[in-house]
């Protein structure tokens, strides 16, 4: 797939037109797929970067590349040998999809009791599978692009500002933000539980699009207000247990949490 | 002021003279909430049935029609080291807005001020704005409903024709000849004493329905003395910094512009998106510095701006009360609340 | 029966072509200018000379010293500048760019001819004319120079309306400084240039410390005359101009003789998107040169 346009410029600069390698790890694949999903600019992003290796979309691969993107959170231990490697040899290590930037679906295991869910899953035949854990327990993420899944419009835009070198920033503000402006109906006033007030947007509030209430699998904003979601949840009627079910739902409010195990029903007085 | 009388089934035969070959816009029910109340907002509506003229709020103001929350600036096509640029004010025909009530053509009228009034109209917006036809339409105050206590309970102005219910007929004030021919396609009367009574009557009854009030005396003196105040503090931990209030607010203007490229690298845009003075980077620069890292910082700009800067620069506050921000805010901070607290009133 | 309304072109009888503050296709006019060279100034800093490219439109460009400019780079990013040249060369301007962002970023790394979009010029600008007939303190802090430039080319073209003038610049090291070539050219032309830095390397020869101290040794040399007659302008950072501006204050120089320019966030440059508000103060149309009165009557403006 290597060389088949020309190097292009953008106001007379030449593009940055990076060796590219994906990998998985523990993951369903789902956000690789996305990007093929794409048929429209399918041509125009693939000509954006060299691919060397993408096991969804060729059989050629090379162990050369400059940028590597990595769906899934590690679970195994090559797993992590195998991370440790592809750190060696990429200058830009992008953690892709919520599993590799938080451990995402995956972790929920991690509080369940690791025999009883290898009993659950394998039967019979266990397999070696641990902690599921992001990217940035064992090596450094340069870039972390976040969703469950990934979403294509928001990678195309981010390959584009690596070609051009620009930095790539990702929106500060709540899911709600974007709720708002497609005029969507609150999920409180449905009745509904929802993290849109705290999770990273960027996603156009895809799932409250269809009335579906955000479980926060990009992480949290810039300046959630963690602590007021827990009273907003409370006063409209939803459990303690409702509230950390989605925070804990893929990983990325882990910080937060762990902290509301150690404190469940910590008191609020005098606000 | 020409003023006229319509029987209501003489609504409907204008509604459809107007929709058939104009776009319409009129509130409508979007759903109903887990309680069963139905939730209003602003559509597209091509049959009169739809339009629900007793609305009592829109969760969302009508601003999307006039102030997209996303819009192209300009366009690029990029040649070399070359460029050039293309305007487009994101308008190809006329709209009629079907059912206004007076908060919302106020914010209009306030709008007007900043971004038509004062140097450096904004195209995008007068565009849009010159091609609205706004038949207005008297409301029931809602508990949350402060606009009187921000005088904006009222349009003077800022409309084509304003109906206010009386039963079975609609008190009509005529404001442009535009509303006035379009009323030559139905049947209209000269108001009579009794007709004009009633109407004073009405008005007056509707001015004792007002629950909440706010007390604006001397705000933008006292905003700017308790600029320290610990009020600020408690909110600030209450916000969530979501954007919501700005977003569903129909004077909230502020905005903020991005510059992409296309794909093909032969195009680009700049892009202008509705943003929120409570949202983190509001007040950031270039190398990190932050201006107003803290919520309470950000929430407090928020009225400083809406109650006192818009005051000095226009002599009325960019707020008409209409409460869609408290109702939509999940911290419940409302603006009648948050301004008893700062003028240091007992909650 | 007639229901159909009429379209309004609100640019319908307007003229397209002049850049009229009150003329709705002021709004994203832009001129198109070249770069037309570049000189690395330090490892942060490059000065951008751009040439509006329309003769005709290049003389209708005109700006007072410290009044900005928008510089966009389409698909890029815009972001306002401060003009750093002489007033009196129309539509032919030089920018004194420090990396920090997207823009400025690419901007480093594009080369001489490429063309970008300048709007404005924008804002407020230090009123050269009133401060004709006195003493004038220019005081910079690191890239505060940038705005002052341009004040010192006006001083430098009408020398003669001035009485003393003394430039006064301090930067965290050395390698900082900026314009080092023009140092000599500003002395020649009579204006006193007192150079400070904070962090100073072996080969520095000068004083080192904070910007104050070298205002102190100033003031020592300086009657109460002096201070009557003296209007002094202050670039830099918000704890920089504080400091300094206390210390003008307590030689009796009336706060609305002292100017200093602030920086800000700016999406419009035009009153319009509210991300320079101070307090409630646009900084791009009240601003960003104020006097220091004002300034001290702004909320969160220091």
């Amino acid at each position: 797939m290597a060389d088949l346009k020309p190097v292009r410029t953008y106001l007379g600069m030449p593009l940055y037109r990076p060796k590219t390698a994906f990998f998985e790890l523990s993951s369903c694949e789902g956000c690789q797929l996305q990007l093929l999903n794409n048929e429209a600019s399918l041509l125009d992003f693939l000509s954006l970067l060299d691919i060397v290796n993408f096991r969804e979309a060729m059989t050629e691969k090379s162990d050369e590349f400059e940028i590597a993107f990595i769906e899934g959170s590690v679970t195994r231990s090559d797993e992590v040998e195998r991370l440790k490697e592809i750190r060696k040899t990429a200058n830009t290590l992008v953690a892709f999809g919520s599993c590799a930037c938080f451990g995402g679906v995956n972790q929920m295991k991690n509080r369940l009791g690791s025999e009883w869910v290898k009993k659950e899953v394998y039967g019979d035949h266990p397999v070696e599978s641990g902690f599921a854990r992001p990217l940035e327990d064992i090596v450094t993420v340069d870039l972390k692009i976040f969703g469950c899944p990934i979403k294509k419009k928001e990678v195309e835009k981010i390959i584009i500002n690596i070609a051009l070198g620009k930095a790539v920033v990702h929106p500060v503000y709540p899911v709600c933000m974007e709720c708002k402006a497609n005029e969507n109906i609150c999920l409180f006033d449905l009745g509904e539980p929802c993290l849109g007030p705290i999770t990273r947007g960027g996603c156009d509030s895809w799932c409250p699009n269809s009335r579906f209430g955000c479980w926060g699998c990009r992480g949290p904003a810039d300046d959630a207000n963690i602590d007021q979601l827990r009273e907003i949840m409370k006063k409209h009627g939803f459990s303690e247990e409702t509230l950390r079910d989605r925070l804990e739902c893929f990983g990325g409010f882990s910080k937060y949490t762990e902290a509301f195990r150690k404190n469940p029903e910590k008191k609020k007085e005098g606000k | 002021m020409i003023f006229k009388v319509i029987k209501k089934e003489e609504l409907k035969h204008l509604f459809d003279v107007l929709a058939a070959e104009n776009r319409v816009v009129g509130p409508v029910e979007a759903g109903r909430d887990s309680n069963g109340r139905p939730i209003y907002a602003f559509d597209q509506v091509s049959d009169f049935n739809n339009i629900c003229l007793d609305y009592t709020t829109t969760k969302i103001s009508a601003k999307r029609y006039f102030l997209p929350y996303q819009e192209d600036l300009a366009g690029f096509r990029i040649d070399g080291k070359d460029w050039h640029k293309k305007i487009n004010y994101n308008i190809e025909s006329p709209y009629i807005f079907f059912g206004l009530h007076a908060c919302d053509i106020n914010a209009l009228n306030k709008l007007d001020k900043v971004l038509l009034g004062s140097v450096y109209p904004m195209p995008y917006y007068a565009a849009k704005r010159k091609n609205m036809f706004i038949i207005g339409l008297d409301c029931i105050p809602q508990p949350y409903c402060f606009c009187r206590s921000m005088g904006a309970d009222t349009a003077l102005h800022g409309f084509d024709m304003f109906l206010t219910d009386m039963g079975g007929q609609y008190f009509a004030e005529i404001l442009s000849d535009t509303a006035f021919n379009f009323l030559k396609n139905i049947k209209t009367a000269e108001p009579a004493y009794a007709d004009r009574m009633r109407y004073i009557k009405i008005i007056a009854e509707k001015k004792r329905k007002f629950t909440v009030r706010v007390d604006t005396t001397d705000l933008a003196n006292i905003l700017d003395m308790e600029f320290q105040s610990d009020v600020w503090k408690q909110w600030g931990e209450k916000c969530l910094a979501c954007g919501t209030c700005s977003q569903v607010c129909p004077t909230c203007y502020c905005y903020g512009v991005e510059e992409t490229v296309n794909i093909n690298f032969h195009e680009a845009k700049k892009t202008k998106m509705l943003y929120s003075c409570n949202l983190i980077d509001f007040a950031q620069v270039a190398g990190g510095h932050n201006f107003r890292l803290k919520r309470d910082a950000r929430l407090k700009y928020r009225y400083y701006h809406k109650h006192r800067g818009f005051v000095e620069a226009y002599e009325e506050s960019l707020c008409v009360g209409c409460g869609r921000c408290g109702e939509a805010c999940l911290a419940e901070i409302t603006v009648p609340a948050v301004i008893s607290s700062v003028r240091g009133e007992e909650s | 029966m007639n229901g159909k309304l009429e379209f309004i072109d609100i640019l319908r009888e307007k003229e397209k072509k002049y850049n009229r503050q009150h003329d709705f296709n002021a709004f994203e006019f832009t001129y198109k200018a070249e770069i037309t060279t570049i000189h690395k100034l330090t490892q942060m800093e490059n000065l951008y000379r751009v040439r509006i490219i329309d003769p005709e439109q290049g003389k209708q460009f005109s700006f007072q010293p410290g009044q900005f400019v928008m510089l966009e780079l389409p698909g890029i990013g815009e972001a306002p500048f401060s003009i750093s040249s002489s007033p009196l060369r129309h539509g032919d301007i030089e920018l004194c760019i420090r990396k920090a962002g997207n823009l400025t970023n690419f901007l480093s790394r594009v080369e001489r001819g490429t063309r970008v979009g300048l709007r404005g010029p924008f804002g407020t600008g230090f009123p050269m004319e009133k401060m004709e007939g006195q003493n004038i303190l220019l005081i910079a802090g690191g890239l505060g120079l940038a705005p002052l430039r341009s004040a010192i080319a006006y001083v430098q073209a009408n020398r003669s309306r001035f009485n003393t003038v003394d430039i006064i610049y301090g930067t965290k090291d050395p390698s900082q400084l900026l314009f080092a070539y023009q140092y000599d050219v500003w002395r020649a032309d009579d204006i006193t240039l007192s150079i400070i830095v904070e962090e100073p390397d072996t080969a520095w020869k000068g004083p080192a410390g904070l910007i104050t101290k070298i205002l102190e040794d100033l003031f020592r040399k300086k009657d109460k005359t002096f201070f009557k007659n003296t209007y002094a302008i202050v670039c830099g950072p918000p704890v920089m101009f504080k400091f300094v501006c206390t210390m003008l204050s307590q030689k009796d120089i009336p706060m609305q003789k002292m100017f200093v320019s602030l920086e800000r966030r700016m999406h419009c440059g035009m009153g319009k998107c509210c991300r320079c508000n101070v307090g409630s103060t646009y900084t791009c149309l009240k601003g960003p040169v104020f006097d220091y009165w004002t300034v001290m009557n702004l909320k969160e403006a220091i």
